[in-house]
């Protein structure tokens, strides 16, 4: 877990049934998911992905000075839209603490759990 | 030239009248059930996760597709062999989901039990279950046609369904449902698959306005030693409620490698796991 050591706000959180919750419906197997891990990352968002069959956020993150590129899988933009989400839920340039389920492999992705956008507090997922 | 303005008045209104009642008339129809048949109309969802039996799930609250998760359907030792197989298969993260290649359709019976939405079109001579996640459209045909002859039939992802209407129950036997070879029909994700000799009995009814309830009793000489029984509810979800279209090919960033290994691509479209394989 190397890769987790960031030097902003990279936490990773011991395994916790409470935290960990179940993650968006899938088209495809969740075995690259880590759901008994949860990382928090403070990051950047590049781009948001509204299309079927998952929505993608694209988040820029400061690890140890160098910029990292997180891919978060969510759920389906039909599924979302039922969940207050919208197209236009995370712009890019927007500040956010995001927190995912992260690839087992360390690769830099993961399940999208929930965000909290730094202009205003508001929170969008699971965000207890 | 007062009374011809007084007559091309008179006539929009008329027309102007009668646009509106067409419209009522159509608004009213798509509101009202055909005579003698129940109002399914609305939204619907399944209720609780996308483990099929979820009677039998160990562990309890166990979730589809975690590694050591089960159901005990009523195998026979080579269908519990096959199971097994697979089981091991989840725990290497090489059991791909049949549905990561978009425009595959779930199957039946594993399209009763979808996440998103349904809706179910009730008509005289049919009855259509329409799920947002797919492609999915089962048609159970109640004008009085039997299933087609053996020799007229094979195995499909939807089956071949006829049904009759009991009361407000609609009752239908589903056959030639496509069945396992390989994997490529599954009934959940936790790796039960059937046979292509399975038939079904599904008896599908409105309990009350919010809640539907499907329950079906499976029989495949194959892979099953007794009857299987199953129940699966949906609840309505509020008016107003939209299903979407859901094309999976839009942006699949997750295709399945040589070796069922489920991959995670880039916003370049290349894969981003550490190991591709």
């Amino acid at each position: 877990m190397k890769a987790l050591k960031f030097s902003v706000a990279a936490i990773l959180f011991a395994a916790c049934a409470l935290v960990v919750t179940p993650p968006a419906a899938a088209h495809h197997s969740g075995a690259m998911f880590d759901d008994a891990k949860v990382v928090e990352l403070k990051g950047t968002i590049k781009e948001m992905q509204w299309k079927n069959p998952h929505v993608w956020i694209q988040v820029v993150v400061d690890q140890d000075g160098k910029a990292t590129e997180w891919s978060l899988e969510a759920g389906s933009p039909n599924s979302l839209s039922r969940n207050g989400w919208r197209s236009t839920t995370f712009k890019a340039g927007d500040e956010v603490v995001v927190r995912l389920n992260p690839m087992k492999d360390g690769t830099a992705a993961g399940m999208f759990i929930g965000a909290k956008f730094a202009a205003d507090g508001k929170t969008i997922g699971r965000w207890q | 030239m007062m009374r011809r303005t007084a007559i091309a008045l008179f006539i929009a209104a008329a027309v102007f009248a009668g646009g509106r009642l067409i419209a009522a008339q159509a608004q009213s129809a798509a509101h009202t059930p055909a005579a003698g048949l129940p109002d399914w109309s609305g939204i619907w969802a399944m209720q609780g996760p996308t483990v099929f039996d979820r009677a039998s799930v160990q562990p309890q609250n166990g979730r589809a597709g975690d590694a050591g998760v089960r159901e005990f359907p009523p195998y026979t030792d080579e269908w519990e062999a096959r199971y097994k197989k697979n089981i091991e298969l989840i725990k290497e993260g090489r059991f791909p989901d049949p549905i990561t290649t978009c425009g595959t359709p779930h199957g039946f019976p594993r399209v009763m039990n979808l996440p998103d939405v349904y809706e179910f079109a009730v008509t005289p001579q049919a009855t259509y279950i329409l799920t947002e996640n797919g492609p999915n459209i089962i048609r159970v045909y109640t004008d009085g046609r039997k299933h087609p002859a053996p020799e007229d039939r094979w195995p499909t992802y939807s089956g071949a369904s006829v049904g009759r209407w009991e009361g407000d129950t609609l009752v239908f036997e589903t056959v030639s449902a496509k069945g396992s070879s390989d994997n490529d029909v599954i009934v959940d994700r936790t790796g039960m698959i059937l046979s292509s000799d399975a038939r079904f009995v599904t008896r599908l009814r409105k309990v009350n306005d919010m809640a539907m309830e499907a329950q079906m009793v499976i029989e495949d000489p194959k892979a099953l030693k007794a009857p299987w029984k199953i129940t699966k509810q949906y609840r309505k979800l509020p008016a107003g409620t939209w299903a979407w279209d859901y094309g999976c090919a839009e942006n699949n960033r997750n295709p399945v490698s040589g070796s069922g290994k489920t991959l995670t691509l880039g916003p370049d479209g290349k894969p981003i796991d550490k190991k591709v394989d």
